[in-house]
């Protein structure tokens, strides 16, 4: 790895794919312990229960249960596949909702109350138009784009705030977070879209299929049989390229990363600065409305409407999703997948182990933790050249980040060449 | 006899991807002398001290301390062996008071528990003997640059360093806190402390050192004695040929009146003062004028005013035009500005140079479509400013403008405002911390736009600029136009007594 260095390593593009394998390779690494420790100190696992929970978060994906004599079988898993891409659907628009805000400079956690707002717009919209006079189709769209116009707006908030009374936006999106939860919970309360007919789902709204709503499969459902997949992934898919595209070769990008990047300098050179931090937040929202409306709009998703205690995960999932892209708007695209994957696996892991659901999601949750720390990894990557620029005038922080910098370096190398070690 | 050298760097070479920033450097420090290190931006004189102060290692060569090879891994180790090093850019804790950011990292403590007091004691000792003014229990965000850098001071001071490297610690401050600092270096000289000082200020470097180094280009070019040497012969190895020192140009030929101001104020944010108190005057086509006064007289704030960035009150009138209300992006039609801070309003840092070439300019059909930025425009654009003015990078249109030198981002800056083409050039401070070889560019620069029947308006605080560069001087003091002056019939003491607030004309222009 050393001999390539200079030329294949200093490529940004190389450095960010390079890191997040890392991190995820880390993050698998340490669940794989956890696993290894509460393998052996639970009775009814042992040896074989560890080694089975091994396979199956290294290959859960594949996973197609247990044969006839108990061993675990690996193929393809049309089921587990496709469920991987519809829950990858609302993850990739939520990452992308905090990779366009950070690359814009701002730090949108608000992600979950965005997703709620869509979440509540889209399903209103889709189960209050009635079909028999207006087309399943136009209602799926009206709900789709109300969904989005709802998270917008609910992403401008903070924008505003940010923008025009220089509040922070991680401030003014944690509260309206919680507005959202409560709102939502109060509109669904006491409307007739909470699902009765069943009255052992109270706590649920109805399937938008009540109403004759569903995103179309696009034949997707053909090629991965038993699964929930559908449409939503190819628009989520759009939406992603669409993103990169904004970002990376429009005016209207280039001003908004011009004002993340540089405030004052973007108005010294005659950039609406506020216009552009409420706008970006905006993007932010409507992004993660999209996401919400994508599940929701499913079909076969059903939302527990009392939400005024817990903001959706999938929110706050976006976040690693961005940070493991390095916000990259099509990296985002595969770590959404691999965010839902670690979910199938952890499904597989419960179902067809003695490990139970607590200890599964401990360990996907270290999993998805140690993946957030790409970004560290890519620093210790590029530590080389960030010392060059250090050579220029650096700004004060980033000298005294270097000292600490080099301890982590130290303290990094053991995961990494244990993975060596590992390998060989 | 030769005395003892305290510090040797022997041979250093550090190398950056595509950049070698040493090649073979040696650096001889004698105990108890002032060395200077002279050199152009991206000379290496900043890579070479943090060789010494441990933030980078050399591929090659050896530091050796009284003839010891010693391995300087880290700042700490520097500090170890009695290194201390004020940086350019200022590494204090803003919201600390000044004590607490003098005592940190190096603390007295007793079972875990802070001696704040025998730390006052001795900085208030070392404050005292040295006349090093602070107030220790000023927060640092508070006080003025000046006592910013004394504090920085009184830090290695505290931590009985005996080598001292001080990276350009006169580009901040005004001349008075200049003549302290230098007599302050003098004082630490005599006692035995032996001071780096790195610096492209030939004046200054005349004034305090024993010896000058000079590296050029990442390479050693020689050492010589101040005394044996002059400013001509040091810019000229500095630069690497004969540099002209003084401003060559011809007499003005003003023609229409482009920018005219007229009872204009700014107020201000923190006093119940104008910043900016009535302020009028005009700037013609062809003519170099130079706003000159002691930082801090409400120069920033009138520039901010007039180019927009801050709200003002009055008639601004460029090219014809009200500009008085218009926004940032409308006064640029006619006007480019140089802006003070080049990293906070002239660049955006993480940008590459290329997006930065085109940051007022991206709108224009040139380069963008139907919103879509021609990214290949963009980029021959950057080549061809690259090239014309001479701005050197890592990796050209696509270098990270953070990594490249201060002088360097200045002349991307300068580029690109003054290929904009505009009626009225607003250049605040164009040459801070610039050497001399930029120096003598910008103000070439500024010369052939004059020349091209462009209005300048030019704020300086450097003396030698204002006298040399323009063709009428204005001075403010505390945020009125104090004094109109021709830089052909006044002397540097009247302009520096108006200056001062010594002396000013009434309103009918009479020299009261």
């Amino acid at each position: 790895m050393k001999q390539k260095g200079p030329t294949l390593l200093s490529k940004d593009g190389t450095k960010s794919v390079l890191a997040a394998l890392l991190s995820i390779l880390i993050g698998l690494l340490v669940g794989g312990v956890i696993i290894v420790i509460t393998g052996l100190a639970t009775p009814t696992l042992g040896i074989s229960g560890v080694w089975d929970g091994i396979r199956l978060v290294l290959l859960g994906i594949f996973s197609t249960g247990r044969d006839a004599a108990g061993a675990l079988t690996f193929g393809f898993n049309s089921t587990n596949l496709g469920n991987m891409l519809f829950r990858a659907t609302p993850l990739i628009l939520t990452g992308l909702s905090v990779a366009v805000a950070y690359k814009t400079g701002l730090f949108n956690i608000g992600a979950p109350g965005q997703y709620l707002m869509g979440t509540a717009a889209s399903l209103m919209l889709a189960l209050g138009i009635p079909t028999e006079t207006v087309p399943a189709a136009l209602v799926w769209v009206i709900a789709f784009l109300g969904g989005i116009l709802a998270g917008t707006l609910w992403g401008c908030i903070p924008g505003l705030v940010k923008a025009f009374l220089n509040i922070n936006e991680v401030l003014a999106c944690i509260m309206t977070n919680w507005i959202a939860a409560n709102l939502v919970t109060w509109m669904f309360d006491g409307s007739n879209f909470r699902n009765l007919v069943e009255n052992t789902k109270s706590g649920y709204i109805y399937k938008t299929t009540y109403n004759g709503v569903a995103t179309a499969k696009l034949g997707l459902d053909k090629i991965f049989p038993g699964s929930q997949v559908n449409g939503g992934i190819i628009i989520a898919i759009v939406i992603a390229i669409l993103m990169y595209i904004l970002m990376s070769k429009t005016t209207l990008g280039y001003q908004l990363k011009a004002c993340g990047a540089n405030r004052h300098a973007a108005r010294y050179a005659g950039i609406a600065d506020k216009r552009n931090i409420v706008l970006s937040m905006a993007i932010a929202g409507g992004l993660s409305g999209a996401g919400a409306a994508l599940y929701y709009l499913s079909g076969n998703t059903e939302f527990f409407w009392s939400t005024y205690q817990t903001l959706p995960a999938t929110g706050f999932n976006g976040i690693p999703v961005a940070l493991l892209a390095s916000s990259h708007p099509i990296g985002v695209i595969f770590t959404g997948c691999f965010m839902s994957m670690l979910d199938i696996v952890g499904l597989q892991l419960t179902n067809l182990t003695a490990y139970n659901e607590y200890i599964t999601d401990v360990i996907i949750a270290t999993i998805v933790y140690l993946s957030a720390f790409s970004l560290v990894i890519k620093m210790l990557i590029s530590g080389h050249g960030k010392r060059k620029n250090a050579a220029a005038p650096a700004a004060p922080a980033e000298k005294k980040a270097a000292a600490p910098e080099e301890k982590s370096a130290s303290a990094g190398e053991g995961p990494q060449s244990a993975k060596g070690g590992n390998e060989a | 006899m030769e005395a003892e050298n305290i510090i040797e760097m022997l041979h250093i070479t550090k190398e950056f991807p595509g950049i070698v920033a040493n090649d073979d450097i040696t650096l001889q420090l004698r105990k108890g002398e002032i060395h200077a290190l002279l050199g152009e931006n991206g000379a290496g004189k900043s890579t070479l001290m943090s060789v010494l102060f441990g933030l980078y290692q050399p591929e090659a060569g050896v530091i050796k301390k009284n003839g010891q090879v010693v391995k300087v891994n880290n700042p700490n180790d520097a500090t170890a062996l009695g290194i201390g090093m004020v940086h350019q850019h200022f590494k204090l804790i803003d919201v600390f008071t000044v004590l607490d950011n003098i005592i940190l990292g190096a603390e007295t403590t007793k079972m875990g528990f802070l001696q704040k007091k025998e730390a006052r004691k001795k900085v208030e000792a070392l404050s005292e003997r040295y006349g090093l003014k602070v107030d220790l229990d000023a927060k640092v965000e508070d006080i003025t640059v000046g006592m910013q850098q004394r504090v920085e001071i009184l830090k290695m001071l505290y931590r009985d360093n005996e080598i001292l490297i001080f990276d350009e610690p006169t580009a901040v401050l005004t001349p008075q806190e200049i003549e302290e600092l230098m007599a302050t270096m003098k004082e630490f000289a005599k006692e035995g402390k032996s001071i780096l000082f790195i610096s492209h200020k030939l004046n200054e470097i005349m004034e305090v050192s024993d010896r000058v180094t000079v590296l050029r280009k990442g390479k050693y070019i020689g050492t010589v004695e101040t005394k044996d040497t002059d400013k001509q012969s040091l810019s000229n190895m500095m630069v690497g040929r004969p540099v002209q020192l003084e401003v060559v140009k011809d007499p003005a030929k003003p023609g229409d009146t482009v920018l005219h101001v007229e009872h204009f104020s700014v107020p201000s944010k923190t006093h119940k003062r104008d910043s900016v108190h009535d302020v009028s005057f005009d700037v013609r086509s062809g003519e170099i004028v130079c706003i000159a006064g002691i930082d801090g007289n409400g120069q920033t704030e009138f520039i901010h005013g007039l180019t927009g960035l801050e709200k003002g009150q009055g008639t601004i009138n460029l090219c014809g035009q009200d500009i008085s209300h218009a926004t940032i992006r409308q006064r640029g039609t006619h006007m480019s500005h140089i802006p003070e801070d080049r990293h906070k309003h002239g660049l955006v840092l993480d940008f590459t140079l290329e997006q930065n070439m085109v940051l007022q300019r991206f709108r224009e059909p040139r380069f963008q479509h139907l919103g879509f930025i021609r990214q290949g425009e963009v980029r021959t654009y950057a080549e061809t400013l690259i090239k014309k003015f001479d701005v050197r990078s890592g990796q050209g249109p696509v270098t990270i403008a953070r990594s490249m030198s201060g002088g360097n981002q200045q002349k991307a800056i300068i580029a690109r405002e003054l290929d904009r083409e505009k009626e009225l050039i607003v250049a605040v401070q164009p040459t801070r911390g610039l050497d001399v070889g930029a120096i003598e560019y910008i103000h070439s620069q500024l010369v052939a736009q004059r020349d091209q029947g462009k209005a300048v308006l030019l704020v300086s605080l450097e003396l030698d600029e204002v006298m040399s560069l323009s063709d009428r001087i204005l001075v403010m003091y505390e945020g009125e136009i104090v004094g109109e002056l021709d830089p052909k019939t006044t002397t540097v003491q009247e302009l520096g007594l108006y200056m001062a607030g010594a002396k000013r004309m009434t309103k009918a222009g009479e020299r009261a």
